[in-house]
């Protein structure tokens, strides 16, 4: 361990070479999405396992889940991708404006997205305990939601940042906004198919 | 002492888990007062709050989330000054350090104490299976060794020493400075300590350890008692560990290969780490959602696997071996890439068939997502699985097959140089192509069904795990041995470990294979007086199994104190990370090399892997041998005959 300290006059980290035309931070949060998208499967896979191969009906008798409330809520999701969108392609274009509203709006989106999802877990009527699809449901729909939470605390720092004046429409200078915000686009494309799987089919 | 709290450290790591555990107190009792629930202070509620809450705090503490925190905060982020890279005294390796060199060292340590302490869990069940009746534990406390016996094996070493290995060499081999996010590396290092003395602390809690196997399979797992709920979680905290690092490897093999090192002129190693990362991304989710579907059941009271509820116990199988499946392939993959580079540079020839090994490589992570039910042959599941499963188990024999004979053909006609790293992978060969044979025949349904649950199995997977894996992660532990702590092993006491081991681990599980064919069978404490003969023998060798361990270690240690120092280069092999001095340097190049030939040129007279810039040759950056070891290749080359490495 000693020879470790004879080294220490070696100067400075030299620049690594970049061996792909992506950006590390970028690829790493796409392999992350990647498997959170199989974590959601394994949660997919017991739904498929309880409403397929045992084909029991879903939802159970008296266990209603509310349709038009998820639709709304569904169509307020959806929309904070564009203003996301919106928010990233202000900073492109060193637009600080669209960048500050895009970010709010997509905050307050989101905030509301969480306040009516909370609210239905606690009207809905019924308990994580009380059948093998209610407990599907309250995972797939919390964990999305947890999804949802991690996503609001980081662009409320991107936010924050914003208003601060950091980000600028250099490629390299406006990746803070981009990765999070494919974060939040992948929080609401999953959301389509949990809103799909649990609502719709 | 102020100060010392405030900074990043054990002191504030001690100091921010006992608020851990107070704010699990407080969020459990609390909420049960808001809620209305019985008064009563529910310790088992506050346990497993405080399994999330108490690691958390210490990850704080101890420094990983420093950085993360000031961005939060908002303030603008400063170029990294490395002030945290690099060891300068052995104290440095107990605390957050971003130097992959560093947490590669911290990683092997650490998944080794572990080991150290699975092997003695299974000194104490042999001792037990001693002879037939009960002895010195009771079924309860059996199951919960053998439970944590295979879980600090599989969670705790296999998988997390592989990584420790490639932290280590991949980014020297690669010409990159350092992985592609060292602050993210370190927080997955410090995930394994926690993984590992969660599952130790379930010894100590009421009703014992996780005693359900290292499978937990529901609904069993859902009655147990809270030991069950330190697995899970740590189960967690592992597997976070390797989805990071896997994510961190895939990244730095993509972005940060040196100069003209094109994909197929990387060493195999990488290509291992690149598709073991692949699999580790794309399936060690799948057991955090199964053991996330355990806690819900156990903690919230949900009811995945409860049947009266409409749950399914089979489903947690399904999820679970589809993760677990592929783990298999996670714990042997980057074991064929050590291989490749150990029988390569010792037997002083190109790799036959590169491209073949790195194409079998995918092949076997594909394959290794369509085999997982075999299982679970005797579970209740659709008959039409089995067939298909069948195949498809037998096929990936084939692209391991190609694997196997490439060795061979890469020792055929080389000079080999019987050094124990080679020692090691011809151990590796043989014991994984007897424990390979037998996964073949466990993988014909009829088979598989007689054998079940007998010894026959575990005879199986410690061929694979034991001979295979865990003679590739020596073997690979004294190849890189002088590059990681710049002195020389002992040889003989290399060799000696070697023998012991090899004679020991054939003359333990070899015999299990008979005995588990005559229908002994496995995870029960007691067994019938016909197997005692067998039984004996197989304990005895097991204890000296355990205590051939010893050498290897006092090996180590010493070497690393007292051994002769080591040359940049040893082995003379061609690849990056020999090209600089041993240790490498805090940064592992002053410039990043530039690759201009293929990585095992073994025998092609003037054949180079990767040049320096400036100031000029390889051998006068590194300042280490020179003429010598020119020389000494050079009769190499004379030796080798050049033949076809790259097909």
């Amino acid at each position: 361990m000693e020879a470790h300290a004879a080294h220490d006059d070696h100067g400075h980290m030299p620049v690594a070479n970049h061996s792909a035309n992506v950006n590390r931070e970028w690829l790493g949060m796409v392999l992350f999405i990647v498997s959170e998208l199989m974590l959601f499967g394994s949660f997919f896979a017991a739904y498929f396992f309880i409403r397929v191969v045992q084909g029991d009906p879903w939802m159970p008798e008296g266990q209603e889940l509310p349709l038009y409330v998820a639709m709304a809520n569904s169509a307020i999701l959806f929309s904070s991708s564009a203003t996301m969108h919106w928010a990233l392609e202000g900073i492109k274009h060193n637009n600080r404006k669209a960048l500050k509203t895009g970010l709010v709006l997509t905050i307050i989106l989101g905030l509301t997205f969480f306040g009516i999802q909370i609210s239905e877990y606690v009207h809905i009527g019924f308990l994580p305990k009380d059948s093998a699809q209610a407990s599907v449901f309250f995972s797939l729909t919390g964990l999305h939601g947890a999804h949802v939470v991690v996503g609001l605390i980081i662009l409320m720092v991107v936010a924050n940042r914003a208003f601060k004046g950091h980000y600028g429409p250099e490629k390299e200078n406006h990746w803070g906004v981009e990765i999070p915000g494919l974060y939040w686009h992948f929080v609401d494309v999953m959301w389509l198919f949990v809103f799909t799987t649990l609502y719709l089919l | 002492m102020a100060a010392s709290l405030r900074s990043p450290g054990w002191y504030r790591a001690a100091f921010s888990m006992a608020i851990g555990w107070v704010v699990a107190f407080v969020l459990v009792t609390g909420l049960r007062l808001i809620l209305g629930w019985d008064q009563e202070i529910s310790w088992e509620s506050i346990t497993t709050v405080s399994l999330i809450t108490v690691p958390i705090a210490f990850l704080y503490g101890i420094g990983c989330m420093d950085y993360w925190l000031y961005w939060l905060s908002g303030k603008p982020t400063k170029v990294d000054d490395h002030a945290d890279h690099g060891a300068r005294k052995w104290q440095d390796y107990f605390h957050f350090n971003t130097d992959h060199k560093v947490i590669g060292i911290q990683y092997i340590v650490t998944t080794f104490f572990f080991f150290a302490i699975g092997g003695m869990l299974a000194m104490v069940f042999r001792a037990e299976l001693l002879q037939p009746g009960m002895q010195f534990v009771d079924a309860q406390t059996f199951n919960g060794l053998f439970s944590a016996h295979a879980a600090l094996m599989i969670f705790l070493f296999m998988v997390p020493v592989f990584a420790g290995i490639a932290n280590y060499v991949l980014p020297l081999m690669l010409g990159a400075p350092d992985m592609a996010f060292p602050r993210l590396n370190a927080l997955s290092f410090w995930f394994l300590p926690i993984a590992g003395v969660m599952m130790c602390l379930s010894f100590i809690v009421p009703g014992g350890a996780f005693a359900t196997g290292w499978t937990a399979y529901a609904p069993l797992s859902i009655n147990a008692p809270i030991g069950q709920t330190f697995f899970s979680v740590a189960a967690q905290f592992a597997g976070s560990s390797s989805i990071l690092t896997a994510i961190n490897f895939l990244v730095t093999i993509i972005t940060m290969r040196a100069p003209g090192m094109t994909f197929w002129r990387m060493p195999l190693l990488g290509w291992a780490n690149f598709a073991t990362s692949l699999l580790v991304v794309l399936a060690t989710p799948f057991i955090a959602g199964s053991q996330f579907m355990i806690l819900f059941d156990r903690a919230l009271g949900m009811n995945f696997f409860d049947a009266a509820q409409g749950g399914d116990s089979v489903m947690y199988q399904h999820v679970f071996w589809f993760y677990s499946h592929p783990a298999v392939y996670i714990m042997v993959l980057p074991g064929f890439g050590i291989i490749s580079e150990v029988i390569s540079t010792h037997a002083r020839k190109p790799v036959f068939g590169y491209r073949m090994m790195a194409f079998s490589l995918l092949a076997i992570i594909v394959l290794g997502f369509a085999v997982w039910a075999h299982h679970m042959f005797v579970a209740p599941m659709q008959n039409w699985i089995r067939i298909p499963m069948m195949l498809t188990t037998m096929l990936i024999a084939v692209p391991t097959g190609v694997k196997i004979f490439s060795w061979l053909g890469t020792m055929w006609g080389g000079v080999i140089h019987m050094r124990t790293p080679m020692y090691w992978a011809f151990g590796f060969i043989t014991m994984f192509v007897l424990g390979g044979i037998s996964g073949v025949m466990l993988a014909v349904v009829p088979f598989d069904i007689a054998v079940s649950d007998t010894y026959f199995i575990v005879a199986h997977f410690h061929y694979v795990l034991f001979g295979g894996s865990l003679f590739t992660i020596f073997a690979g532990i004294y190849h890189w041995f002088p590059k990681m702590t710049g002195r020389m092993y002992n040889e003989t006491l290399g060799k000696w470990h070697f023998w012991m081991t090899f004679i020991s681990f054939n003359a333990t599980f070899g015999p299990q294979h008979l005995v588990g064919l005559e229908g002994m069978p496995r995870r029960v404490a007691d067994y019938a007086e016909q197997f005692a003969a067998w039984n004996l023998f197989i304990s005895v060798s097991a204890f000296v199994l355990g205590a051939s361990f010893l050498i290897f270690v006092y090996n180590m240690v010493w070497s690393w104190r007292n051994g002769p120092i080591a040359p940049a280069n040893p082995w003379h092999a061609h690849t990056l990370e020999w090209q600089v001095s041993s240790p490498p340097p805090m940064f592992n190049f002053d410039e990043v090399p530039t690759v201009v030939g293929h990585p095992y040129e073994y025998g092609v007279p003037g054949a180079r892997h990767g040049i320096f810039k400036e100031p000029e040759p390889v051998v006068a950056t590194v300042g280490a041998p020179s003429e010598e070891s020119a020389a000494e290749s050079a009769v190499g080359d004379d030796e080798t005959s050049t033949t076809d490495g790259d097909a």
